[in-house]
């Protein structure tokens, strides 16, 4: 059985998600699977004058970084141009990273002209018409690499992959980056981290943290197959939302102490409700140091 | 006769504009295609925002990145009179992890970029998917890093006053055998020698010792006369404070001080990547830079005999991971974990300052300059390293890089010594 | 009638007749066997629906909260600014100062005066709930369009809660000249004024 053909274009991108997919231990028997037409940095048949002379045809495209409609050019040719070609051929198409599916950090150099592939934020761009029957978004920045050899598998063994309404594989985005926080049971009693470089105290009151608001698998699939931010006391950004990058990161919006956002899914009322039965105890383990080092 | 060449790969891409004379290489203009605009993305933003943003200039970079943009915080407090005092702790985790990129860079560099090059180059080809070598170290030191930065890539681990992450000897030991695992691997399959042997040479004498791949890569380089070419202007400069070196610049083995106050962007027609000086001169930067400017007696050595010729650049990048796998070792085996992450709290009082951060990141000395004021950033400056290297000079000084290729007889070997630079197209065009 | 409903009424007239009895008499002079005599029913069967005075106490409190933020709730429901919403929320507790007296009563005379009687079961905010979460909409509300200043819960909370716990306070030791009805425009002034954005 032939290989499907694998081909990975770059728009406007720091090369991020690039290299957090090189990072996958099993990154070559992935590839094994495929014929990898060109890559970003792995060793490849084709060159990007092979790209641009549209020569090649590709079963999967994987394109990285964000979009202008012209500006952007690599040997004399439209980035763009290259990008639908190879498109309009694919069987799939996978925006990896934020900025190639709804924008993301470079869409905020020009946000009139720079968007992602099919969104645009949260809206549709005018390619979403055309390449939405076989669009998988994987937004995130970086992505991690096993979020997308989940999807590359998936079409090796092809198996449908339930994905939601942005396109989104449900089974990386339907649970929020809280889920598996190491400090979930600082969350539960509303004990906050005052300051950071704690392990206890959740970051959700005072610094920021938008862990649980923010579709992704962090805390379930763990960064580098061992950590993750909220482990190491590193406030979620949001990253895999269409509204990353928000502004003043470090710090929770607040109206007269109430976050101004609530936790994915749970009303005002039942999220103020619950805080406040769980303020009024003050549980001492949670009041404690875990770990005491002695002289 | 002017040939235009695309080379690739090379964190993004670059345009080379090769004059020829004489069947020779006469001159080589480096030019980046499109900008991104992370400088202006910064201005308006809170300062803080700068530890998130910065690091997407690059993603084989971006922790350099993030330290250099907290120095600047730091520096911009201090200036303003509030006193930062860094745990020794949260600074040596911060060198720890800072260390594991470099390496990982240089591996990425070394395998995926130089053996594959030179083999195509000498037409040598083994066979063999180094790639895959350089996934393998590169995932498993990144992992160390990760065990304290959250990531990799895109940490934002690093804030002001030391960092957020609070380990434990569970932490301190799984970064220690990743550690002794990339030790390993270097031992066995970089060099066939032992660590501890490896680290104790200091002349050229031991060099033929050296199997593995780096014994095929100086074999290679040696036999084709790569020890004659690349060479460049014999000046190099450091502005970061890194493990074995302060900062300073060495006019080939004269070493003085320096003040980043002297480095000075410009623009540059057909290209927007800036040119960068230091009192209007171009210097080098880089692993074999930080070796000249610290005197290290094995670089020293192949220096004395071959000056900054190709095979002495290249074998600064490679040397330089062993002396980053050996300080990780000793700074995980020193560090101190009852002691305050970060001393300094979220919120600091302060709408105007500014501050300077360097960092030695992989490829050289990596300055962020920040200007706040009314609470927002004015302005903020990246000077990635591979400007020092790419300027590309003028009527009476050819860059540094470009000097390096000038004489070179084809495109390929020229490329190919433009590698050696290890050059990062996205910091160029940030 | 459901037994569950016939149940929940006489739950709720127990608890009426309690706070009556509280406003006339003391709360410490009360004493389970005169509720029960009021309300005709053996004090066996009151143990029923609830086993201690301090569990009644408690329940009163959780009650009276439900009602008062049922009230405010629909206030916080309403597309008006929050400057009007205050005027309603005044109204809403002058109104059950006036009709309802033995409720805020309870609360102030009895609630924020026993706390010994609290401590166990009503730690902290638990037992008001339902009271305070609907101020925090509406300061939430305010805040995020702008109309109100963002500031500490705590001292807008106090500003608003005491100024009118302080006035019912005051009619209730009878030094207020006036109804309460009379005062509900000037005070409504004063509240918004001091939480309004600059």
């Amino acid at each position: 059985m032939k290989k499907p053909k694998l081909l990975w274009l770059q728009s406007i991108t720091c090369n991020g998600n690039t290299h957090s997919f090189l990072n996958h231990p099993e990154l070559f028997s992935i590839l094994s699977h495929f014929e990898l037409l060109y890559h970003p940095v792995l060793e490849t048949a084709h060159s990007l004058e092979d790209l641009n002379a549209k020569r090649l045809t590709c079963d999967i495209l994987i394109l990285e970084g964000s979009f202008k409609k012209n500006g952007v050019k690599k040997l004399g040719i439209e980035v763009l141009d290259v990008v639908e070609y190879y498109a309009k051929e694919a069987k799939h198409i996978i925006t990896a990273g934020t900025c190639a599916t709804f924008g993301g950090m470079f869409k905020t150099y020009d946000p009139e002209n720079i968007s992602g592939f099919c969104y645009d934020e949260e809206e549709q761009t005018s390619r979403y018409e055309m390449y939405a029957s076989k669009l998988i978004s994987l937004p995130g920045c970086p992505i991690h690499p096993k979020w997308l050899s989940y999807v590359l598998m998936m079409l090796v063994y092809d198996k449908k992959i339930p994905l939601d309404t942005m396109h989104r594989p449900q089974e990386l985005y339907n649970i929020t980056v809280h889920t598996g926080c190491s400090r979930n049971e600082y969350f539960e009693w509303k004990v906050d981290t005052k300051g950071f470089g704690l392990k206890e105290g959740c970051l959700f009151y005072e610094q920021g943290c938008q862990g649980p608001y923010t579709r992704g698998s962090c805390n379930k699939i763990l960064w580098n197959d061992v950590s993750s931010k909220t482990i190491v006391g590193t406030p979620c950004f949001g990253c895999t939302e269409p509204t990353f990058p928000k502004t003043a990161l470090f710090s929770t919006k607040t109206n007269m102490g109430i976050p101004a956002k609530m936790p994915l899914g749970v009303p005002r009322r039942a999220y103020l409700t619950a805080t406040g039965i769980a303020k009024s105890f003050k549980i001492k383990r949670f009041e404690e140091r875990i770990i005491t080092y002695e002289d | 006769m002017k040939i235009k060449q695309l080379i690739e790969k090379i964190e993004g891409e670059a345009e080379l504009d090769f004059t020829f004379k004489n069947g020779k290489i006469e001159d080589v203009q480096i030019n980046f295609g499109f900008y991104r605009g992370i400088e202006d993305i910064l201005v308006g933003k809170d300062p803080r925002d700068a530890l998130v943003i910065t690091p997407r200039v690059c993603g084989i970079c971006n922790h350099a990145h993030l330290l250099a943009s907290v120095r600047a915080l730091e520096n911009g407090y201090e200036n303003s009179g509030i006193k930062v005092k860094i745990s020794s702790k949260a600074n040596d985790i911060r060198e720890f992890t800072l260390a594991c990129e470099l390496i990982q860079n240089h591996t990425k560099w070394f395998y995926m970029t130089i053996l594959p090059q030179l083999e195509k180059l000498l037409k040598e080809q083994s066979g063999e998917n180094y790639a895959l070598k350089a996934s393998y170290l590169s995932s498993k030191i990144t992992k160390a890093l990760a065990i304290f930065a959250g990531q990799w890539p895109h940490s934002s681990y690093a804030v002001p006053g030391g960092v957020t992450c609070d380990p434990t000897y569970v932490d301190v030991m799984q970064a220690q055998s990743l550690i002794d695992e990339s030790i390993r691997f270097f031992e066995q399959i970089i060099t066939k020698v032992p660590f501890e042997e490896y680290l104790a040479q200091d002349s050229l004498n031991s060099l033929h010792e050296i199997g593995g791949d780096f014994g095929r890569v100086l074999y290679l380089m040696g036999m084709n006369n790569m020890a004659q070419m690349g060479y460049s202007y014999d000046r190099f400069i450091v502005f970061g404070t890194c493990m074995f070196s302060q900062p300073g610049k060495s006019m080939a083995t004269t070493v003085s001080n320096v003040d980043v106050s002297y480095v000075e962007e410009t623009l540059q027609k057909g290209s927007v990547a800036k040119a960068v000086n230091y009192k209007q001169k171009l210097y080098e930067v880089g692993p074999l830079a930080r070796a000249m400017v610290a005197k290290e007696p094995l670089i020293k050595s192949l220096h004395k005999r071959y000056k900054d010729s190709l095979i002495t650049r290249v074998f600064a990048r490679v040397h330089e991971i062993a002396l980053l796998l050996d300080y990780s070792k000793n700074l995980l085996n020193n560090l101190v974990l009852d002691e305050p992450s970060c001393t300094l709290p979220n919120e600091i009082p302060l709408t105007e300052f500014e501050g300077v951060g360097v960092v030695e990141a992989a490829r050289g000395s990596l300055i962020h300059k920040t200007s706040v004021k009314e609470g927002k950033i004015e302005n903020y400056e990246i000077i990635v390293p591979t400007q020092w290297n790419l300027s590309n000079g003028n009527v009476q000084e050819k860059g540094i890089a470009s000097k390096a290729m000038i004489g070179s007889l084809t495109t390929h070997e020229a490329e190919f010594i433009f590698k050696a630079f290890d050059v990062c197209s996205v910091c160029t065009t940030q | 009638m459901k037994i569950a409903d016939k149940k929940a009424l006489k739950r709720e007239s127990i608890i009426q007749v309690s706070l009556q009895l509280f406003s006339s008499h003391g709360f410490h002079r009360t004493t389970i066997p005169d509720i029960a005599k009021k309300l005709g029913m053996s004090v066996g069967n009151l143990y029923n629906y609830f086993s201690s005075k301090d569990v009644l106490a408690k329940e009163i409190i959780k009650y009276t909260s439900e009602v008062l933020g049922d009230e405010i709730r629909a206030v916080n429901m309403l597309e008006i600014s929050s400057k009007d919403k205050i005027e309603k929320i005044v109204t809403i507790y002058f109104t059950m100062a006036k009709e309802k007296p033995e409720m805020i009563e309870y609360f102030l005379r009895v609630y924020l005066s026993h706390r010994e009687v609290f401590k166990d079961g009503c730690e902290g905010m638990t037992c008001v709930s339902g009271f305070i979460t609907e101020i925090m909409i509406f300061f939430d509300d305010g805040v995020s369009s702008g109309e109100l200043r963002n500031q500490d819960f705590f001292s807008a909370f106090g500003l608003f809660m005491g100024y009118l716990g302080g006035m019912v306070f005051l009619k209730g030791e009878e030094i207020l000249p006036h109804s309460l009805d009379d005062y509900i425009e000037d005070i409504s002034r004063n509240i918004y004024a001091a939480l309004k954005s600059e």
